[in-house]
């Protein structure tokens, strides 16, 4: 009984393996020819495991399915280099009239974006880009505006003489520094009375940031405002202290606009978040990879919009994560 | 004469045995000059909850390490369990269900994990591996790698608190006692420790060692589910990519707490000590402000010297054998 039950398992996850082999196995025809009814697409993900990436990924597939002459296949990059790199690589060798790469690492991925460029494939870079690779298109958001339109907010909003905590993204990553960089221009520089108390790496992550934070609360009678480089952690740090009166008016700012921001900002409980929108970068990717291979334009670098989020707009943002599905 | 020999067999009798709760003290005063803010009720109290979780996949770690195994699948199980727990809340609205459900996935991918082991002769390393990324997967592809929102009540389990006290830390103890019952004062812990010490010489002992290698991995579900549950409540959200690196975080505090990697030796308690000192550490960096990257230098170095200064206490006992640590 429990042999045939293991057999069976194994099975099951053979004829798994095996469907999913042959779901990239129409990519193998090679076809060169410039007029084709339907033209093959590779979207590597930075990583499937990854919130915003997921979301992306599936927004893409979404907008893909809009179009007929496109069919699209996409690829888990692990967040690892070397598995992106080899990702790129084989979409190479299969012959795939473009690739959308999502970076892991902008510079590890460059010489094999490069060498698809070369190759005479089609190759859109997206979120965050590579820039300055002749012959290669590009959809981003800007991650210094991103973090700018909350700084602009902040300068005026953060009281004078002000404790803050200040939750980064890993570093190295692109983003990450870029919304430290500009928070560092557009707001400390611009506010010497501020007083960091706490500065952290919590990966992205909502549970480390939600450590962090309860440490700073023990070690400060006040905390003026948090500072987070996503969504995710300026939930966590939230998460602490709601319910606190002690810190009934302390400020947060976010980046991203994910569901979870979007309700803490309609409870009052978050200050403000820039809107990252998966759904717009997959439009703007889609309307790219159409306007390339029926040759419209041969080379695009585009900047999607992003919309500050605070209170008094917050609902038409949660209309828009509810048709998603995200928030019921 | 004998008396001075006495009193200093004692003596290193105690230092080996206490050896890691000493390193624990020697941390806590330190922690406690560093910075006014570190004893203080609600400090404590922050650190144990931070632990918890972490804690709770240690003792069914220290259960396995005993008898010769691991499990390095112990996060990703505990991120399915949870997802699959809250979404099932979500659905049902009984927390009952969701904490049944969340404990049922654990066991059911612990019992996969003990029949590679047992019935196939997998070692443990590889197939708690394989589950690893087979039970990550699942919890990915079964939330199309978003996270769920809006879990209302069920934030209770991890973010509540009987009497004051945070129910996270009240299901550490609770597991700590079950963990220190299992392997100090039953027949199945007696034979952990056979089996960890000697598999050969435990089977001809008459040890039905497969059968005590499956209920080991199936108490470690029964952990790693309730973890799931309190990890995704104290999340406010049901995150199938949460916990990342956790089943380090447990194995490091079962090792720091003196379970031994070539097994026979540990100790529930010891484990809780191993899940401190980590605690400790962490929270008072953080509380005077040490720079991030070297953070992760000084704990590094710091889990080292705890362990080297146990090894060094544990090995200076004269003319004994090793026998199995307290509970």
């Amino acid at each position: 009984m429990k042999k045939s039950l293991v057999i069976a398992l194994v099975l099951t996850l053979l004829v798994s393996l095996l469907t999913g082999c042959g779901q990239n196995e129409p990519a193998e025809e090679p076809d060169g020819s410039a007029d084709k009814d339907v033209y093959k697409v590779a979207y590597i993900a930075r990583a499937q495991a990854d919130s915003f990436a997921a979301w992306l990924a599936n927004a893409v597939i979404e907008e893909a399915a809009k179009y007929d002459n496109i069919e699209l296949d996409v690829f888990d990059g692990q967040a690892n280099d070397d598995t992106e790199n080899g990702l790129i690589e084989n979409a190479i060798t299969n012959k795939y009239d473009v690739i959308i790469v999502q970076p892991n690492n902008g510079e590890a991925q460059r010489p094999y974006v490069e060498k698809a460029v070369a190759a005479g494939i089609k190759v859109i870079t997206t979120n965050a880009r590579i820039s300055g690779i002749e012959g290669s298109s590009s959809v981003d958001a800007d991650p210094y505006l991103q973090a700018k339109v909350n700084c602009d907010l902040a300068v005026s909003q953060v009281p004078q003489n002000a404790n803050v905590v200040v939750l980064k993204g890993p570093p190295g990553n692109f983003h990450a520094d870029e919304r430290r960089t500009a928070w560092q221009k557009e707001f400390f520089d611009k506010r010497p009375d501020v007083k960091i108390v706490g500065e952290e790496i919590a990966n992205w992550n909502k549970d480390e940031a939600m450590n962090y934070m309860e440490t700073w609360v023990q070690a400060n009678d006040k905390i003026d405002a948090i500072i987070a480089m996503n969504d995710n952690m300026a939930a966590g740090a939230l998460e602490v202290i709601k319910g606190n009166a002690k810190y009934k008016s302390t400020l947060a700012y976010g980046v991203d606009g994910t569901a979870e921001a979007v309700l803490l900002i309609k409870e009052g409980l978050m200050t403000s978040t820039s809107l990252q929108s998966a759904y717009d970068l997959a439009t703007s990717i889609l309307d790219t990879t159409n306007k390339l291979v029926t040759g419209a334009e041969t080379e695009i670098n585009m900047d999607i919009d992003c919309p500050l989020i605070t209170k008094d707009n917050v609902d038409e943002f949660i209309e828009m994560h509810k048709k998603a599905g995200a928030i019921q | 004469m004998n008396m001075i020999n006495n009193s200093q067999n004692l003596w290193s009798n105690i230092k080996s045995k206490y050896s890691i709760y000493f390193v624990l003290i020697v941390l806590f005063v330190v922690c406690w000059l560093a910075n006014e803010n570190f004893v203080s009720t609600e400090n404590i109290q922050n650190i144990s909850t931070q632990i918890s979780v972490g804690t709770i996949l240690a003792f069914g770690q220290t259960i396995l390490i005993i008898c010769g195994m691991l499990d390095l699948s112990s996060a990703s199980v505990l991120a399915l369990a949870g997802v699959l727990s809250v979404s099932i809340y979500k659905t049902t609205g009984s927390l009952t269900i969701a904490f049944i459900v969340a404990i049922l996935v654990g066991v059911f991918c612990n019992i996969l994990n003990g029949l590679m082991v047992t019935k196939f002769k997998t070692p443990p390393f590889i197939a708690t591996l394989a589950m690893m990324t087979m039970a990550r997967g699942a919890a990915l592809m079964y939330t199309n790698g978003q996270n769920i929102y809006q879990i209302d009540e069920y934030t209770k389990f991890g973010q509540g608190q009987i009497l004051g006290m945070p129910t996270p830390i009240l299901f550490m103890i609770l597991l700590l006692i079950v963990t220190w019952y299992l392997l100090k004062h039953t027949v199945f812990g007696r034979s952990v420790y056979a089996i960890g010490g000697n598999e050969e010489a435990a089977n001809a002992s008459g040890i039905n060692v497969d059968r005590i290698k499956m209920r080991a991995f199936i108490i470690n579900g029964i952990f790693v589910g309730i973890a799931g549950v309190l990890f995704m409540s104290r999340v406010n959200g049901g995150m199938p990519n949460g916990a990342i690196g956790y089943e380090f975080k447990a194995l490091t505090a079962a090792v720091i707490g003196g379970t031994s990697f070539s097994g026979g030796i540990g100790s529930a308690s010891g484990t809780l000590a191993g899940a401190f000192i980590v605690g400790f550490l962490d929270n008072i960096m953080v509380l005077t402000g040490v720079n991030s990257y070297l953070q992760q230098i000084v704990r590094g170095a710091i889990i080292a010297l705890a362990v080297i200064y146990d090894i060094w206490a544990k090995t200076k006992r004269v003319g004994r054998k090793k026998g199995n640590a307290e509970g």
